[in-house]
């Protein structure tokens, strides 16, 4: 049986939406190849505030899935940083079993960015992937004409566009689908829009391998 | 819920749930880092301002502007005189090339730096005891060769290292070109004096009337001293190579204000003098000459108009007011008269290159003409002197020849001034003799203490670029001027022409000053912070601290910098500044678990009166 916990962490309004586009496409990929996963991408933290820390949780299972009551990973076995710096902000390794994942958006490469990582040594791989220079992304500020409603403190309520993961959010799904296997890559590829920015963090991630668990 | 503007009782004064301290108040702080949104952290860097950069001896100018504007005439004194021994005497014969180089002349009107520096240097002259102490006696004894501006720097400087400094002065007074090229109402005698003062105040033994070269030689120097500073200057005036330049009434310029300077000039100038040159001593010169008694004076310059010439364009424009005419474009080729002056011939000229320091071209075949002329002042540069130096330490031009150190070979001998700078690119003035004299100071006192020499790096950043800076803080503002002696009646005196600023017009003037990269202390990133995050323990530069683990990274402090020093580097790149931080509603206790075992300790008594 094989129950895995993916827990994002994002900012508020500016990247909300990449975060709920990995729990979503994760979640749904692995209905399709008929497991059992639940995806929360909206609670406690009130993502409706610009920039604050922000969590999305995502539960795949080959099981049923007891808990339905909490959405709060105790145990996550992926972790993704959206924002590089939060990687100095919060315990986002709190409860993560060892032979983890952690996956983050920065430029910098793994070598430099261990130094900030909380007891590490839970870590099986520390992923990083220059998303938002393969996505090409140009923040809010640049096309809050073009994100209209889509950026705004809506949670996704008002969203016009319907796409998934137009932006940052597919390198980093390509990133998380390639280092730890937790759906099939054919059955989320076709899901994601931005099919360049995932096909290029594909070649592209820098991955550390640190104290890989004996199966 | 921040209870800022409720009364709490004195019990209730601990962090509890649902009422929390606001962030300024105590403890406030203890319950919510918020660093942890930040991107770009905000750094205090202070970049070089131009004028800085642009002095000769790079004087801390925007540090004594500051210092002025808030009244603190005493502490802007004692900056100024870590690189420059006599503001006094800069503050009126500089050429200021700070000015030249003032972000606010971008904007309006640059500082008057060089008025200020002055009044400053004034309030220095009427100090009993100077603000600068002697060194510690380190038992090395050092000669300095020369009492010019070089010279006098780089004695003041090893006086400050605590060296034992003998000063050798060819001339009955010290004082060099200071004394000797600068006119009495440029520099008055006594303001130079003072400072000469300063210097044997500091312990600097002074021996004038003695010649390098004549009263001691090479091998004295060498056995004598642990280490000599050569600032012996250009003392020797350049010919016009005329036919009959020798012939009475013909003078050259810098002896013709040396003499005048040192009180034994026996020149009576004519009626009509005419001075051939067309830098600042050519100018000095046909000034004095007026003040000597000349009705008419003609500057005759090989320079085709008044823009090419190479001189100080203040300078010109109170020569032009005091009356001196200018003639463009010729060259003397003899100088007529039986025994005695009488007349120039001059023949079109031009320089055969594009810089004024470039072989002149005279169209000998054109019509010669005449100029009528009582007196001749030559003023078209000097050379050096320096027949008692050995060989190898000479260069084709006739100066010395040093490594980027100003060191002669591997001797503990040292060159600085005109002697080494003429020819180098840098204008032969007196602040960068001054500067250079500094430098070798310090250059030998690395020599002597066994430490390697690091050539002199001129840092980067210098702030050029007004968008670096937030002009919405500065309105626009005239320039304070300095008052001038009318031309009609300064012409006939020795009296000062440009007047002093009083203290009132330094402060005003002071405080146009952007501050251009540094830190001034106006405390606007700690009134404007939304956090606060910004501590200080006192106002003023270097004292301002980011509190890190509050500082969310908003930009407001770095937008509103007027200065501009305060800038964005990305979070990422510092190891340190980490703030493990639990969101609310965290499952396992982070701080709001904490806060909450003190909600448990808080006892009865208190759970009753909420």
């Amino acid at each position: 049986m094989s129950y895995t916990e993916l827990t994002v962490w994002t900012r508020g309004i500016i990247m909300d939406k990449e975060g709920r586009d990995i729990v979503n496409s994760i979640s749904a990929s692995a209905r399709i190849e008929g497991k059992y996963a639940q995806a929360m991408e909206n609670y406690v933290d009130n993502p409706d505030r610009t920039n604050c820390p922000t969590r999305k949780y995502c539960r795949v299972s080959d099981d049923v899935i007891e808990n339905e009551l909490t959405y709060e990973n105790e145990q996550p076995n992926i972790v993704v940083l959206v924002e590089g710096t939060m990687v100095k902000g919060w315990d986002y390794m709190r409860g993560m079993p060892p032979g983890g994942t952690l996956v983050i958006n920065t430029h910098y490469t793994p070598d430099y960015m261990v130094r900030f990582v909380p007891r590490p040594e839970r870590l099986a791989q520390l992923v990083c992937v220059d998303a938002a220079h393969l996505a090409d992304h140009k923040w809010l500020y640049y096309r809050l004409g073009e994100l209209g409603l889509d950026r705004l403190s809506t949670e996704g309520a008002a969203e016009r566009s319907k796409l998934v993961a137009p932006d940052i959010a597919a390198p980093l799904i390509a990133a998380v689908v390639k280092t730890t296997g937790i759906v099939k890559m054919q059955t989320i590829q076709p899901m994601i829009a931005n099919k360049t920015a995932f096909e290029l963090a594909l070649d592209q991630l820098h991955i550390m391998k640190l104290n890989p668990v004996a199966a | 819920m921040s209870t800022k503007g409720t009364h709490i009782p004195d019990r209730l004064k601990i962090p509890f749930a649902g009422i929390t301290p606001a962030p300024s108040q105590e403890k406030g702080q203890d319950l919510f880092p918020t660093g942890n949104w930040r991107a770009i952290r905000p750094v205090y860097r202070d970049k070089l301002p131009p004028c800085n950069n642009a002095c000769g001896t790079n004087e801390k100018i925007q540090g004594y502007l500051d210092l002025v504007k808030r009244g603190k005439y005493l502490d802007a004194y004692a900056l100024i005189k870590e690189d420059m021994p006599f503001p006094s005497v800069t503050g009126r014969v500089c050429y200021h090339p700070c000015e030249q180089a003032c972000n606010r002349g971008k904007y309006d009107e640059a500082i008057s730096i060089r008025a200020v520096e002055r009044f400053l240097g004034d309030l220095g002259q009427a100090l009993k005891h100077d603000v600068v102490k002697p060194g510690k006696p380190n038992g090395k004894k050092v000669a300095v060769v020369g009492s010019g501006p070089a010279g006098h720097s780089a004695a003041y400087q090893l006086a400050r290292l605590g060296y034992k400094v003998t000063v050798l002065e060819k001339s009955p007074k010290a004082g060099g070109l200071n004394r000797g090229g600068i006119p009495d109402w440029v520099l008055p005698q006594d303001v130079l004096d003072r400072e000469i003062e300063r210097l044997v105040e500091l312990g600097i033994t002074i021996k004038t009337n003695v010649e390098v070269g004549k009263d001691v030689t090479w091998d004295d120097l060498k056995k004598n001293y642990d280490a000599v500073v050569l600032a012996v200057g250009l003392t020797e005036p350049n010919s016009v190579r005329a036919e009959g330049e020798n012939k009475e009434g013909v003078h050259y310029g810098l002896p013709f204000l040396r003499d005048i300077g040192m009180g034994t000039s026996k020149v009576k100038v004519g009626a009509r003098v005419a001075v051939i040159g067309g830098g600042n001593t050519a100018i000095d010169c046909a000034r004095e000459a007026l003040r000597q008694g000349a009705v008419e004076v003609t500057m005759i310059t090989v320079e085709a108009n008044p823009q090419e010439m190479p001189a100080v364009s203040e300078d010109l424009h109170d020569m032009l007011e005091e009356g001196v005419e200018l003639m463009h474009g010729r060259a003397v080729t003899a100088v007529l008269g039986n025994g005695k002056v009488e007349a120039l011939q001059l023949h079109p000229a031009r320089f055969s290159g594009a810089i004024n320091a470039s072989p002149i071209t005279v169209d000998r075949e054109a019509q010669a003409e005449r100029f009528h002329v009582d007196n001749v002042i030559i003023a078209v540069g000097q050379r050096a002197s320096i027949k008692w130096l050995p060989d190898e330490f000479k260069t084709e031009r006739g100066t010395i020849k040093i490594d980027k150190f100003g060191r002669l070979g591997d001797t503990n001998f040292f060159a600085a001034g005109d002697i080494v700078q003429l020819g180098s690119g840098q204008p032969l003035m007196v602040v960068n003799a001054v500067g250079d004299g500094k430098r070798v100071a310090f250059n030998l006192d690395k020599v002597m203490r066994g430490e390697f020499l690091q050539p002199r790096t001129i840092p980067v950043d210098v702030i050029f670029d007004l968008n670096r800076m937030n002009m919405t803080y500065f309105p626009h503002f005239p320039r304070v001027h300095q008052d001038l002696l009318p031309p009609a009646s300064r012409k006939k005196t020795q009296d000062e022409v440009i007047q002093a600023f009083t203290e009132e017009q330094a402060v005003e003037e002071a405080g146009r000053c952007f501050s251009c990269g540094t830190c001034n202390a106006c405390d606007n990133c700690y009134l404007v912070c939304p956090e606060p995050c910004i501590a200080r323990p006192e106002r003023s530069n270097g004292m301002y601290k980011i509190l890190v683990d509050y500082c969310k990274g908003c930009r407001v402090c770095i937008e509103e910098c007027p200065t501009g020093c305060l800038e964005g580097v990305p979070e990422l790149d510092f190891d340190t500044g980490v703030v493990r931080m639990d969101t609310a509603f965290a499952i396992s206790p982070g701080l709001h678990g904490r806060q909450a075992e003190e909600l448990r300790n808080l006892g009865d008594r208190a759970a009753k009166n909420i």
